[in-house]
């Protein structure tokens, strides 16, 4: 608390002389030059977007979003089954990734011995250098095979049951390959953010559980995941943010179909790679116009996504002052 | 700290190295150099483009970049004039809105192969356009269909299912691939259609003529297409497809030849269409999905005068560069029509 008031009073004393004060306003100038053209840039792609957007907005109307379909020779474009897909793929990686990138950072924070904590940390954040094209093609040569032949028959016949895990796709390449690409990609994003969250945790806290007699696991229960909750939960949003927009990998592995199949081995397609595969080569102007349709409907979902975000983050963020 | 310093010198050597070159290769360039030419498109003929790329500016003296971002995006880029030329594998007719003030050229010639992985079948199996249309409408859905099985008496086709494959981009392999289907079926014709990129009924996609091939590589029991060129760098199968004389033909550069014999009447506007040749003792040999494909230039171009000898030396002598790379030389009459085309840039 006091470090705090220090800080804050250093900051607030009024900057004497005129070389510190020219630096003060250049600086307030380029800081807020920056700020402005963030919001100027946002503004201007919105707009550009809505431009771009307007012949398929005129014709298809509002009946797009749900419209399932997308067929260039007829002229006739809908989003439905974007949405769908997106959505089945982003949550999908987000109920996988979650718990597991906990645990890395729990791992790497908590249990691991010194020794190997330096190595393992670097090699989960290696796995955000990889470039996506390069995961997309694992995905197909490498994964997309042994979900085929081995974990998918499985999973058909212990699940069978949930129409999710219905039968196996021939070629490797759909829905659920797409789930675990996205896994593989969003995992260091949220394990790095709460590996540095948990080190965030005073030891005076956690020793003071242990010293209670608390086993380890009940230390990180009743400590180290209520004291970093809003963290956790922002470095999650992030991770689905990454998850809604990558184009490239999902490319690859998703399988382009058009359509709904709750069959998560059927072959779907999201709205940024659907974006992706076809901008170049659209064939008409209304489906060019139809394909940035799509790219406003893949903005206002992020915006929708972060501002449930910032929600959360500032209701666990309260409860925890409360608690404290 | 001695090791820092000597790190730092290293640094700077190359540093100095590096800008010295590309002073030197920069004047070079600009002595040599009687302008300079920016392409877009296709990626079906990117290979055969990038190989004129040096000749070119060993012959004219014109430094040619091309960016193989696709047919359709080259189309876009010549309409908006952000490129000297644009690589088609549709016509422009194709394309809404199309590029009204374009000239369009047929510059190179191959076709596109139907490939598969069937595991214990030899290569060449055969196959028919109207086979081919079920299948990729989902209505043939296993290998050993009494369908497939009559167009390859005596062998044993397995019962294991089709995996349709399919290109998840737009593309214009796929619209020489639909065009064949189109031709060869109206049901494919009414329900699904010709384009760069359509509804397809049946299957999975693969991104780019990679994707396409990495899925049917991996995948026992797919049937997939990709150009010709990229059929044989691949080493997948391919069918033998039977052309409307009645004869099952293999995707090879004789058999493309074979089927540019249909070279005589090219549409007013530049287009060509060597899909599915009549039946003709003439085409007995064609390969039945072959295709042109087009450079697109502005009538009025701030280029005109370099942009002419470029694709003059490119149907002419830049053929020499295609059979290497499965692209049949144009055929004599199309350079004549070609050379008539490229006189209306100015």
């Amino acid at each position: 608390m006091s470090t705090l008031d220090t800080t804050t009073d250093v900051a607030r004393r009024p900057l004497s002389g005129r070389r510190a004060h020219l630096g003060d306003l250049l600086l307030q100038g380029a800081a807020g030059l920056a700020a402005l053209g963030a919001v100027v840039l946002v503004g201007l792609i919105a707009y550009k977007i809505v431009q771009g957007a307007k012949l398929s907005l005129s014709t298809f109307g509002l009946g797009f979003i749900t419209h399932v379909g997308w067929d260039p020779v007829h002229l006739s474009f809908g989003a439905g089954s974007f949405l769908f897909g997106t959505a089945i793929t982003s949550i999908g990686a987000l109920i996988l990734a979650t718990p597991l990138s906990i645990g890395i950072a729990l791992f790497l924070t908590e249990l691991a011995p010194g020794g190997i904590r330096g190595p393992v940390t670097a090699l989960v954040e290696t796995l955000a250098a990889i470039p996506s094209v390069v995961i997309g093609l694992w995905g197909i040569l490498v994964l997309g095979p042994v979900l085929r032949d081995h974990v998918e028959p499985f999973l058909h016949s212990a699940l069978g049951f949930i129409p999710l895990f219905g039968p196996p796709n021939s070629a490797g390449t759909g829905i659920f390959t797409a789930i675990l690409i996205l896994t593989i990609m969003i995992l260091p994003i949220i394990s790095s953010i709460s590996r540095e969250l948990f080190l965030s945790v005073p030891g005076e806290l956690k020793e003071g559980a242990l010293g209670l007699g608390t086993t380890r696991w009940e230390m990180v229960r009743g400590v180290v995941i209520p004291y970093t909750r809003g963290g956790v939960a922002a470095a999650v949003i992030l991770g689905l943010g990454r998850a809604l927009g990558e184009a490239i990998a999902v490319a690859q592995v998703i399988g382009a179909f058009t359509g709904i199949s709750w069959n998560l081995f059927n072959p779907g397609n999201t709205l940024a790679s659907m974006i992706a595969l076809n901008y170049q080569g659209a064939s008409s102007g209304l489906e060019l116009s139809s394909l940035i349709y799509l790219a406003l409907i893949l903005l206002v979902f992020s915006i929708i996504v972060n501002i449930v975000a910032q929600l959360i983050v500032r209701r666990v963020a309260k409860r925890q002052g409360l608690a404290q | 700290m001695p090791r820092n310093g000597k790190l730092v010198r290293i640094i700077l050597v190359l540093g100095a190295v590096a800008v010295a070159a590309s002073f030197a290769v920069t004047a070079a360039s600009a002595k040599r150099s009687a302008g300079s030419l920016k392409g877009a498109g296709s990626s079906f003929v990117a290979p055969l483009v990038n190989a004129w790329i040096a000749p070119v500016n060993s012959d004219l003296g014109i430094s040619m970049s091309y960016n193989a971002v696709g047919s359709g995006g080259g189309v876009s880029a010549i309409t908006n004039k952000e490129v000297d030329f644009g690589a088609s594998d549709a016509p422009l007719s194709v394309f809404s809105p199309t590029c009204s003030t374009c000239v369009q050229i047929p510059w190179a010639l191959s076709g596109t192969a139907v490939l598969y992985n069937l595991p214990g079948a030899k290569n060449l199996l055969k196959i028919s356009g109207a086979v081919l249309a079920k299948i990729y409408m989902g209505q043939i859905k296993k290998w050993n269909d009494p369908a497939l099985q009559k167009l390859n008496k005596g062998v044993n086709l397995p019962s294991t299912a089709i995996t349709v494959v399919h290109r998840s981009d737009s593309s214009g392999t796929t619209f020489n691939f639909t065009d064949f289907l189109s031709r060869v079926s109206p049901a494919w014709k009414s329900k699904v259609g010709t384009n760069t990129s359509v509804a397809w009924p049946a299957g999975v996609g693969g991104n780019k003529s990679a994707g396409v091939a990495g899925i049917v590589h991996q995948t026992p029991g797919a049937i997939g297409y990709a150009d010709v060129a990229y059929s044989t760098i691949a080493h997948l199968n391919v069918f033998k497809v039977l052309n409307r004389a009645g004869n099952y033909i293999i995707p090879r550069l004789k058999n493309i030849k074979a089927a540019s014999a249909l070279d005589t009447h090219p549409a007013k506007d530049g287009s060509l269409s060597i899909v599915n040749p009549p039946k003709n003792a003439k085409y007995a040999n064609a390969y039945p999905i072959s295709t042109y494909t087009y450079v697109d230039v502005q009538k009025n171009s701030a280029n005109a005068a370099n942009l002419k000898k470029l694709i003059n030396w490119a149907v002419t002598k830049g053929q020499a560069f295609g059979p290497k790379l499965i692209f049949q030389p144009l055929p004599a009459a199309v350079v004549a029509f070609d050379k008539k085309q490229i006189a209306k840039v100015r």
